[in-house]
Order: structure tokens, then sequence, then C-alpha cells
């Protein structure tokens, strides 16, 4: 869009907030956003616990917000109409991935641990739920503290009630590589499955320093690699910022979708917040580098989100399953 | 039955590997606490700092994660040099904030201390970022021996070096002050800072001293348990801080046997209290049993019971 001109021949300027995934924080970049007059949309808020937090402040203000990751479906069932997203929801999300535990993992035995903030917790729940529909009914439900670096207390008790799969929901991908480590430490047998935050090479393969070889872990987007559209995208930032973690190319594409309607809420010559938003509600098949057609329903959801899951294979995430919830 | 005694030596190592630090950490609160009668809670960020020191070293002597020196030289130098900048910034920290408020009510003295905390976690915060730093250490340790499996227990030999570096420096710590005349000066301080000055002692020294070793000992405690859970971030001062300050009035506060104690008690009942309760409960449970400690033994565990002075 830049290299066309900018917005109907306006620069556009980019600014970052730094909300460290915390409420508190995230509230602070909202109000510095909102204030801001020549700010007209924003990508994010980027976790369901920050989200919940900050929305409230958007929406007042009427300011755009494109998640990327925010996953908890009470976001978008509180009636913002500001609020739109292009991954799929929690309860999507749980219900395939109990589908892939049974399915894929052939478990019997599952532990779910789980972070205790929005995002984590929710898909816990979801995916318990799914899991016992399943018949899968021997679960081990426990929870882990975010960015505490020892898990090896709470893996021993999941080490002695023998499971085959631990569900390791975690927001981020630094503390799933201390929990693979410390699993694999402990002598844990189970199959590891992080959840869309650990799919990063950097901070969780290679972090983990080999103890994440034959995990699976699963993501809102399909891999960004064997999509044609994506390829310049992919080649040119990888060249600038070295390798793209999984939240790299949704943030793209929300990015690209957000400019697009600004971009037509400014044709007539004048632009305001409340125009941005009904644009960005008629987005309809926009087709990005994600690999889908981005449309969202009147409640500002992504329509036939699906599941993607993948497994460490040396340096790399290898593709192995897509669910869409059957 | 076999099950259950695995799991438990198993939460026994969790725990005194955890409690090993916790206790480092609680010796300079208590150390400080003792002779100034004030609680240092900027603590917690010379460890975060001992965590990044270790870091940076690791950083500079290793290429593409493999380290250029012999691993031994290369884990004494993480340490030393993490023990010698958090101590030096002890220092910086007390003479800057502590020093000029020294005749100022306690209350001065605690709020400067809460914001040397934020200034040096926002510090870091800005040059070097939220992003957590990862410590490449698997090549430190030769494949054979980084994990032994005996019986139903796990331990690597990463936990085993940190074990016996905690108990070594409280060793040596104990050494330093029951057999040197220092060690004599700061008990002497510690039971009457005046008293201690008529008899000669420069107390200003005695201070200083307390603050280098607690600083170091809180910068060693950083970089030990960064080794073995291998991330640092900005903010792991702040939960370390609080368990070590919990730790050292476990234990009873002023008192560095009681430390130790206090320290090891805490990490024992943390990882014995996820065995039987839901994880998130641990802390819930740990303070139950401080709350206990201190209902019925005031002092804490080795506290000395303080008399009136008429």
């Amino acid at each position: 869009m830049e290299c066309q001109g900018g917005i109907q021949g306006v620069k556009i300027e980019h600014i970052m907030g730094d909300d460290a995934l915390d409420p508190a924080q995230g509230i602070n970049v909202a109000r510095k956003f909102v204030s801001d007059e020549l700010m007209y949309g924003v990508v994010g808020p980027p976790v369901s616990h920050v989200a919940q937090a900050s929305l409230k402040i958007y929406g007042k203000n009427n300011l755009a917000c494109i998640t990327t990751a925010a996953s908890k479906p009470e976001l978008t069932e509180s009636g913002y109409k500001h609020f739109f997203r292009v991954n799929a929801r929690n309860d999507a999300h749980g219900l395939n991935c109990a589908l892939f535990i049974k399915r894929y993992l052939k478990a019997h035995k599952v532990a779910v641990l789980n972070e205790k903030v929005a995002y984590c917790q929710n898909l816990a729940t979801q995916t318990i739920k799914n899991l016992k529909e399943l018949g899968i009914s021997d679960i081990l439900n426990d929870t882990i503290v975010a960015g505490s670096k020892d898990y090896s207390a709470v893996l021993t008790k999941v080490k002695a009630y023998k499971p085959d799969v631990i569900f390791f929901i975690a927001t981020a991908a630094p503390d799933q590589a201390i929990g693979v480590r410390q699993a694999k430490e402990l002598g844990i047998e189970a199959i590891f499955f992080g959840t869309e935050g650990a799919r990063d090479k950097t901070d969780f393969i290679e972090a983990s320093e080999g103890a994440a070889e034959g995990a699976y872990v699963y993501h809102f987007s399909p891999d960004i690699y064997s999509i044609q559209e994506a390829d310049a995208y992919v080649k040119n930032y990888e060249a600038k910022y070295g390798t793209l973690s999984g939240f790299g190319p949704p943030a793209y594409e929300a990015m690209n979708i957000l400019l697009t309607a600004i971009d037509l809420a400014a044709k007539d010559g004048k632009i305001d917040r409340e125009e941005v938003i009904s644009q960005l509600s008629a987005i309809k098949n926009y087709k990005g580098i994600l690999g889908f057609p981005v449309s969202f329903d009147e409640k500002g959801d992504l329509m036939g989100g699906a599941t993607y899951f993948f497994k460490v294979n040396g340096q790399n995430f290898d593709q192995v399953a897509v669910l869409t919830g059957e | 039955m076999e099950d259950i005694f695995a799991q438990l030596s198993q939460q026994a190592i969790n725990g005194i590997t955890i409690g090993g630090v916790y206790a480092l950490i609680a010796i300079g609160y208590t150390m400080v606490y003792g002779v100034l009668s004030m609680l240092n809670f900027a603590h917690g960020e010379l460890y975060m700092i001992g965590g990044f020191t270790g870091w940076w070293v690791l950083q500079l002597f290793s290429i593409n994660h493999v380290p250029v020196m012999n691993a031994a030289l290369l884990i004494s130098l993480m340490i030393l040099l993490s023990m010698a900048v958090s101590a030096l910034l002890g220092l910086v920290i007390e003479r800057i904030a502590y020093r000029p408020l020294r005749k100022a009510p306690r209350m001065n003295l605690l709020l400067s201390s809460l914001g040397v905390s934020i200034f040096i976690q926002n510090f870091i915060l800005y040059f070097q970022g939220a992003k957590v730093k990862v410590f490449h250490v698997s090549q430190l340790i030769p494949q054979g021996i980084r994990v032994f499996h005996v019986g139903g227990v796990s331990i690597s030999f990463m936990r085993i070096f940190v074990i016996v570096t905690c108990f070594l420096l409280m060793v040596c710590l104990t050494l330093i002050i029951k057999k040197t005349n220092i060690g004599k000066a700061i008990r002497a301080t510690a039971q009457d800072i005046e008293a201690a000055a008529f008899m000669g002692i420069d107390t200003d020294k005695v201070i200083v001293t307390v603050f280098l070793i607690g600083s170091a000992l809180g910068g060693a405690a950083g970089v030990l348990v960064s080794l073995l859970f291998t991330q640092v971030d900005y903010y792991v001062g702040f939960q370390a801080g609080l368990k070590g300050f919990t730790a050292a009035v476990l234990g009873g506060i002023g008192s560095i046997p009681g430390a130790m104690a206090g320290g090891l008690m805490l990490g024992l009942c943390e990882a014995m209290a996820v065995t039987f309760f839901p994880s998130a409960y641990k802390d819930v449970v740990a303070f139950l049993i401080l709350i206990a400690v201190l209902i019925f033994r005031p002092q804490g565990l080795l506290g000395e019971k303080l008399r009136e002075k008429v």
C-alpha cells in the first residue's frame, strides 16, 4: 500500500504499542492510541486477556481493531461493532484439538495444563468438554503460572499420572519451551502438544534445544511457506528481519485488510473512524496471503475458520492435519 | 505405593533446588534488615541483573550457541561476573538511594527501595526489551551426563550443580559470619548499631559489606536459576524478590540461618503442595504455612525474640 503512494496519496505512519501481554499495559496503549486523532485503526489487541481489558476503550472511541490471535469466544459476543478477528475462536479450536488428540494422537489419557489467563482457561474448558463428549474421560486438569520459569513441580504430578498426551496451554512460546524441556528432563514419555503461541522457531524449537523434537502444536493459520500468494511477503520479511513467527502472517493480513478498509473509507476525500469500521464489516472474500478468503460475520468473527496442526521436525514445523470441526 | 514414593522424592528434589535459591535471596533481605532494620525491596532486581549478566557473558563467549571456551570455566565466569555486577550495583544503590536517608524514618527508606526497584526494572526493559532471553546451555554439558534417572526419579546435572553451589555459598557465608573479624563486626552491628560504633567498629563499612555480600548472593541466585530454567526477562526479579522476602520472614527476619531454613522450607512446601492440591493453590499453601508459623512463633522459625527496651 505504501509503495502505491499511501492512502489516497496520504502517507501512512505505523506506530507500535507494547502491551507486554499485560492487561494494565494494554489499557495504557489503548488510551494512547484513541487519543491520537490521526489513528484510524489498530492491528490488535494480540491476546484475549489484553483484549478483554482494552476493547471497551477502543469501542467508546470507535477505533477499529483487528486481532490476529485473541480467540476467547466472548470477545465477539459482547456486541462490539469495532472488533474483528482473522483467527478462529476457542470453541472451534477446542473441538478441533479434542478431535486431533483422539483421532491423530490416539490418546486415552490426557493431561491438560493451562495458564490461568482468559485464552488459556477458556481453551482448556472447551477442549476438556469436547474430549469428554468424544469419550475420553481420563483427564488431569491442572494449571501453571505464566513466567514462573519452573514447571517441574506440576510436571512431576503429570508424570505420576502417566498420560498419553500433555496438552500444554500457554500464551507465549518461551514458557512452552521450558515446559517441553522440563518434561523431557523428568523423563515424561507422553506426547507434548503445545498451543498456537509455540509455533515459533526461535522461541520454541531453538529455545528448547532439541527437547521439542516430535512435539505437536496447533495454530490458527496454515503453513505460510506452502502458500504461493505469500511467497513475496515471506521472502521480503525474512531477508530483512529473520525467521517468521506464527503470528507474523495473520498480523500482515490484518494490516492489509485494515489498510484496504481505510483506503475505501477515504475514497471520497474525507474519513472518520466510524466509516473505517463500516468498511471493515463490509469486507468480503478478501484474498491475501493466508491461503483462505477472509470474510467477517455480523459479530466480527472470521467465517469458516479452521485449526491447523503441526509437528516439530528438526528446525521446522511440518503441517500434519487441518480440522474444521468434523 | 512405589509411585507415590518416587513422586514425593522427585518433588523433594524440585523443592530443594528452588528452596536453595529462595534461601540465597532471603539472605540478602535478612542481612540488610539485620543492620538497618529496613526492607530492601530492590533486592529482587539484583537477582534479575545477576541473570542478565550471566546471559551477556554466555552470549559473549558463544558462537552459534556453542561455547568458545571450556564449559566449566565459562560457567564459573558467568557466576563470578554475575555476583560481581550485582554486588557493585548493590553498593551503588546503597550509596545513592539509602545512605542519604540513613537518619530519615524507615518508611522513607522503604519507598526509596521501591523506587530503585521500579527504576532498574524499567531500565532493563528499555535497553533489553520485554522479550525473554534464552540461555543455550545444552552444549555446556556433555550428552551422557545431562540427566540421570534413578528409580522413578530424574535429576539433571545442572540441577545437581545448582543445589551444590547454593549450599557451598551458604557454607562460605556461615564461615565468614562465624569465623572472621568482619563477620564478628556484622553480628555486633546487627545486635546494636550504636553500641558497635562505640566499640570502634566502622559501621558504615559493615553496612557496605552487608550490601556487598547480600547483593552478590542475590546475583548468584539469579544466574543459577537462569542456568537451570534457561530463561531470564526483566520481570523475574519481582516474583523472586517476593518469595525471598517471604522466606526471610518465615525463617525469622534478621537471622541468617533462619533465612536459609526459611528458603528451603518454602521451596519444599510449594513443591509438596502441588502433589496434593491443584497447582494453582501452591502459593496459597505456602502462605498459609507462613501465617501459621507467624501465629505460633511471631519471631519466625529461627528468629530471636525482641525484648522491649525500657
